[in-house]
């Protein structure tokens, strides 16, 4: 499983209507904007929930976002460096500020629950039924051509996996051919970078010459939706927890201390 | 007669998408905008396929991250990412990748030609983002250049220059 990869399964959020789903995915990704630490921790709990219900393995869940997780902390020690404020510790320059670490942890916060809303919905989402929505969506929006969109975007899912497979074996055949040991950056990403792009788009001519033999166009019969009970169900509970999340509890917090 | 299908463009277009999404993965945040190599692909697109494929290609990126797949930079997604701080640098993708392939197609697609239309890409993407950073983070002018522009122009030369060199190789292996 890659983070685009779907994962197999029959749970209530791969019965969902893919439509519903998009928009629930646009609302939380909104929400998350104005979420404060309770609003993110009330987010975590319920996409933690659906995680597991899914059946994605915690473990896989977090070698998959290795890198990602990385990347977060590193914005965290940025902004508890970068953002001015009162100073909790400090070493010749460096300081780290009280406001820092605070908007530093909310940031990373907001990054990481939009990461897993978006694994959540490439795991449980068929690139078939994703095409079909983006169809939908398209088609009242005059001048756009949504059927070949949607091609577009069912090949762009395709092409993923195919380009991260190219590149581990050009870069096997680079190590092979002792490039690893090539001190010289400029010349590895080049004897990386250009075989793969010319292998990837010679991949692609091949994927073309193969659609066109078997008189491949978009009249094709449209998808059809069917909304269900459990849909609604779901779109209701997503706009409740969008309302928690931008929901000011620190106010409620100070009122209760007051009175 | 019925004009030809563009199946050719419309591979290549969707190939385009899934190298920009690569180059938003290899994000290293050094502020409220991270360096991310999704530009350079984005000028990529524009010296390759032209200013309409080109246009298509960001179009289609832009809307699959809106719909939801984890693709804008460092994995995330959602229409939350247009109305954040870095909104205006993705929007500003769509006319930097059109400016980048008309001025390609002006200057006859060689390496001089492809330099300039990248910077005048470049800019573009510049011109759209760092206001949307002033108002995101209400900045003065002064201090949304220096968060949102001045880390990212040595890596620009570089990312500018390497687009077009790539561009020059790559293009007898590209049928559109």
């Amino acid at each position: 499983m890659n983070i685009f990869t779907f994962h197999s399964g029959n749970t209530a959020l791969h019965r969902l209507d893919v439509r519903y789903k998009t928009a629930l995915v646009c609302m939380v990704s909104l929400a998350l904007l104005k979420a404060g630490f309770a609003g993110c921790f009330v987010c975590f709990l319920v996409l933690s929930w659906l995680v597991y219900a899914t059946g994605i393995s915690f473990i896989h869940l977090a070698v998959q976002l290795k890198w990602f997780i990385l990347l977060l902390g590193i914005m965290f020690i940025t902004r508890s460096l970068t953002v001015p404020g009162t100073p909790i510790f400090s070493f010749f320059e460096v300081v780290i500020t009280h406001e820092g670490i605070v908007q530093g942890t909310l940031v990373a916060m907001r990054f990481f629950l939009v990461m897993i809303t978006g694994l959540l919905f490439s795991a449980t989402t068929r690139p078939a039924d994703l095409k079909s929505a983006a169809q939908w969506y398209l088609k009242p929006i005059p001048f756009v051509p949504e059927k070949r969109v949607a091609i577009m975007i069912s090949l762009f899912l395709r092409f993923l996996p195919l380009i991260l497979t190219q590149a581990q074996q050009v870069s096997d055949a680079v190590n092979a051919r002792c490039g690893n040991l090539n001190k010289n950056p400029v010349r590895r990403i080049r004897y990386l970078v250009l075989p793969l792009l010319k292998k990837i788009f010679l991949a692609a001519d091949s994927l073309c010459l193969a659609m066109d033999a078997r008189c491949y166009s978009e009249d094709r019969t449209d998808p059809v939706f069917e909304t269900g009970k459990n849909d609604m169900r779901f779109l209701g509970a997503g706009i409740c927890l969008c309302l928690v999340m931008v929901c000011p509890f620190h106010i409620f917090i100070k009122m209760t201390f007051w009175s | 007669m019925p004009p030809a299908y563009p199946l050719r463009p419309m591979v290549n277009t969707a190939l385009f998408v899934a190298l920009i999404c690569m180059g938003a993965f290899i994000a290293i945040p050094i502020g409220p905008v991270p360096i991310v190599l999704q530009n350079m692909f984005v000028l990529l697109a524009g010296l390759i396929l032209g200013p309409a494929w080109g246009l298509a290609c960001v179009g289609v990126y832009l809307l699959t991250g809106l719909a939801g797949l984890p693709v804008f930079a460092g994995g995330t997604s959602g229409i939350g990412k247009l109305f954040g701080p870095t909104g205006g640098y993705l929007l500003g993708y769509l006319p930097a990748v059109l400016v980048t392939g008309v001025l390609s197609r002006a200057l006859g697609k060689r390496l001089g030609g492809d330099i300039l239309a990248a910077v005048a890409g470049s800019m573009v993407v510049y011109a759209a983002g760092v206001p949307w950073l002033k108002i995101a983070f209400s900045l003065s002018w002064g201090k949304a250049v220096a968060a949102g522009m001045v880390p990212f122009l040595l890596g620009d030369t570089v990312k500018i220059a390497a687009a077009a060199v790539i561009a020059g190789k790559i293009r007898p292996f590209v049928k559109l």
